[in-house]
């Protein structure tokens, strides 16, 4: 293992800018500190249901498996791991000094225009896959739910719209070939059945 | 070595047919054009195309799906230089120098060297494949139970150190999340079902591809529409296909970079952007005109995509050698492997010895497509990357749909991609990384097992693990790596450092 010495070397240059975010000046201050105290409360419960979940767990005794072997072992070790990073998240969140701006920026970032953007983006998401597919046929669920995703982002969260005949002419004419395309080339191109 | 070089002449051949050289210009074609497109990742785009590829022979999908990987995360400059937002994370770096020196009117000398430069990088990794794989798997085939284990965490540990942005514990945190999704369903020592909650599906286990299909393509969906406005094109006039001298005098700069980026790759879990950064920061600092860097310099646009290219090779040197996958996009080889039947690992070299020579090839044809298509394609794929996000967005997310019921033709997956997608989302959001979280979940059953077997093994004696010379280094390794992310630990080593070179400097 010995090679693997050059690579220590490489993160501290490489932690240094941040990469995978875009460019936005969202800045990590006081709200991305209450985000963290609450999955360290989060993260906390979720690891001791882990353990006492895995405590629970048969351990087997009538098989005579070696106890050294039950099936809790590991999802326990880990639960203990994940409340114990729980637990210093929520910590060192509470450390940092908590007037109310942090909460307040905190909640604010959910009514932003962004938020809203995300929302409707999980919301359509979700719609497609739990409601629509399985109801509609899926070439019909894929062409309703890709034409309402072009409308509603390009008329309402666009900046300078153009004419709702114009989206709406050209949505639908990519809503039905999108529909229509993906289902011939996987049922019949690729053989897999959809949904 | 004569038996190595016959076997990957005979690699090479094996893909020297039309059906071959057809299926590397489709899939590098449309793995550059993935990797141009911003909000479609290099592991998305293998993780949608398994599906696509589970009808052909083993050895076609794997070429296929290893042709989108290259493509993708050289496709990814493309975007860095012209638009100043990274493609794919990986030519994050390229951004700092491409996109200035695109400002400058030198954005065609810039995606020239961009391809010339992931070529080579790509070929000297493919270089260390050859070379480093069969060494690899000579000294895995002596791993036992103690040394998998230890693999298995060190993997997640470094994935989660290296990748976390600001803050290991959330490295830390997204890989114990992996390895707790990973212990859902049939355990494999006793058949005991975890987890399941009564839920008949859960029995089988979370599949890797619908959660990374959640956790790179919806939640990347969600990353990419939230954004308010997106950036303008630059023009770029100027002559692309780069001049022989101007690539020749940066060669110790790619060979180094090379070098740099494929041993980032052997790091498990820890990929191209982190191989692009590192190649970067050592180009920096080696180079006479440091500078310029940041400014458009060549030198740092040329480290920065032979690194990220170099990382692909090197992430296939301990996928193929140890099943552990070098970085997220090879988790997911590592999961179409197994359903083409190819089981990478210490046996692979045994079972299946031409199979590591004929990734070396794939990932040689993969090279020449990009510099082939790269010269030459510039005008259609300047196109490509105006599409707007409104229309594309929810054509990829048919596709998710697609992508992840058609594998096991169940409606269960969909739902464990949507769970995934919104809690991946809202993880990135908070700074998590994806990496440890993907490394958690292919290693978490290595990882349980080993544990468990090496204990009934040595009868419930932990020394072992410890004792074994090999497990002691990676133990070694997984215990440094924790002590330096605790910022106190941290402190006082950098003390230490501090106070022995003070005088020298305060000399100086």
């Amino acid at each position: 293992m010995s090679r693997e010495s050059p690579d220590p070397s490489a993160p501290p240059g490489a932690g240094g800018p941040v990469p995978d975010q875009p460019p936005e000046a969202e800045g990590d201050g006081a709200h991305m500190v209450r985000a963290d105290l609450l999955t360290g409360v989060v993260l906390l419960v979720l690891g001791v249901a882990v353990v006492w979940m895995s405590w629970e767990m048969p351990r087997l005794e009538v098989r005579r498996i070696h106890p050294a072997t039950v099936p809790g072992l590991v999802p326990g070790l880990l639960g203990i791991a994940l409340a114990l990073c729980g637990a210093i998240l929520a910590a060192r969140s509470v450390r940092v000094a908590g007037d109310g701006a942090g909460w307040r920026r905190f909640g604010a970032g959910f009514v932003t225009s962004q938020a809203a953007r995300v929302a409707v983006t999980m919301a359509l998401a979700l719609g497609y896959a739990l409601v629509l597919v399985g109801w509609l046929p899926f070439w019909a669920a894929s062409a309703v739910f890709v034409f309402v995703f072009i409308v509603l982002f390009e008329r309402v969260f666009a900046p300078s719209p153009h004419p709702l005949w114009r989206t709406a002419l050209t949505a639908a004419v990519q809503a039905v070939i999108v529909g229509v395309a993906v289902s011939v080339v996987f049922e019949t191109g690729f053989l897999v059945r959809l949904p | 070595m004569l038996e190595g070089l016959a076997l990957l002449g005979d690699g090479v051949a094996h893909f020297l047919t039309w059906q071959s050289l057809f299926n590397v210009l489709w899939a590098t074609l449309l793995g550059i054009i993935i990797g141009l497109l911003p909000g479609l990742t290099a592991t998305m785009g293998v993780a949608l195309l398994v599906t696509l590829t589970y009808p052909m022979a083993p050895d076609q999908a794997i070429l296929s799906l290893m042709c989108i990987y290259v493509g993708a995360i050289y496709g990814g400059s493309r975007t860095a230089i012209l638009l100043a937002i990274p493609g794919t994370p990986a030519s994050a770096a390229t951004t700092l120098d491409g996109h200035p020196l695109a400002l400058s009117g030198k954005g065609g000398l810039a995606m020239g060297l961009a391809t010339t430069s992931s070529a080579l990088g790509t070929l000297v990794g493919i270089v260390c494949l050859a070379l480093l794989a069969p060494l690899l798997t000579e000294a895995a085939l002596n791993f036992g139970s103690y040394e998998f284990f230890w693999l298995a965490l060190f993997g997640v540990v470094i994935s989660g150190r290296l990748t976390a942005f600001d803050d290991p514990i959330k490295g830390y945190v997204a890989g114990l999340l992996g390895l707790l999704v990973a212990m859902i369903g049939m355990e494999g020592l006793h058949g005991f079902r975890r987890f399941t909650f009564g839920v008949p599906a859960l029995g089988g286990g979370i599949d890797l591809i619908p959660a990374m299909v959640g956790a790179f393509g919806l939640a990347e969906i969600l990353v990419v529409m939230k954004r308010r406005v997106s950036a303008h094109i630059i023009d770029a006039s100027d002559r692309v296909v780069p001049r022989i001298k101007d690539v020749w005098k940066y060669r110790r700069t790619t060979v180094r970079s090379g070098i740099i980026g494929t041993f980032v790759g052997i790091v498990p879990g820890v990929g191209e952007d982190i191989g692009a950064w590192g190649s970067y920061a050592a180009a920096k600092r080696k180079s006479a005109e440091a500078d310029r860097f940041g400014k458009g310099s060549l030198e740092g646009l040329i480290a920065a995509e032979t690194g990220n290219s170099a990382a692909i090779p090197g992430s296939m040197i301990p996928t193929l050698t140890l099943a552990l996958p070098g970085s997220a996009a090879a988790a997911v080889l590592i999961a179409a492997m197994y359903i083409h039947g190819i089981r990478p690992g210490p046996m692979l070299m045994v079972e299946n010895a031409p199979f590591l020579y004929k990734v070396v090839a794939m990932l040689a044809l993969a090279t020449l497509a990009i510099l082939v298509l790269g010269l030459l394609l510039t005008r259609v794929l300047l196109r490509v990357m105006t599409v707007p996000r409104e229309r594309l967005m929810p054509v990829v997310y048919v596709l998710c749909v697609v992508g992840s019921f058609a594998i096991a033709q169940r409606m269960f997956d969909v739902y464990v991609m949507l769970a995934f997608g919104i809690i991946g989302f809202f993880l990135r959001e908070m700074r998590y990384p994806m990496a440890p979280l993907v490394m958690g979940i292919i290693l978490g059953t290595l990882l349980d097992v080993n544990l468990r077997r090496g204990l009934a093994l040595s009868n419930g004696d932990l020394t072992p693990f410890f004792t074994r010379p090999v497990s002691a280094v990676i133990c070694g390794l997984v215990v440094l790596s924790i002590l330096f992310s605790i910022p106190v630990i941290q402190r006082l080593v950098t003390r230490l450092f501090i106070k022995d070179r003070g005088p020298q400097t305060g000399g100086g």
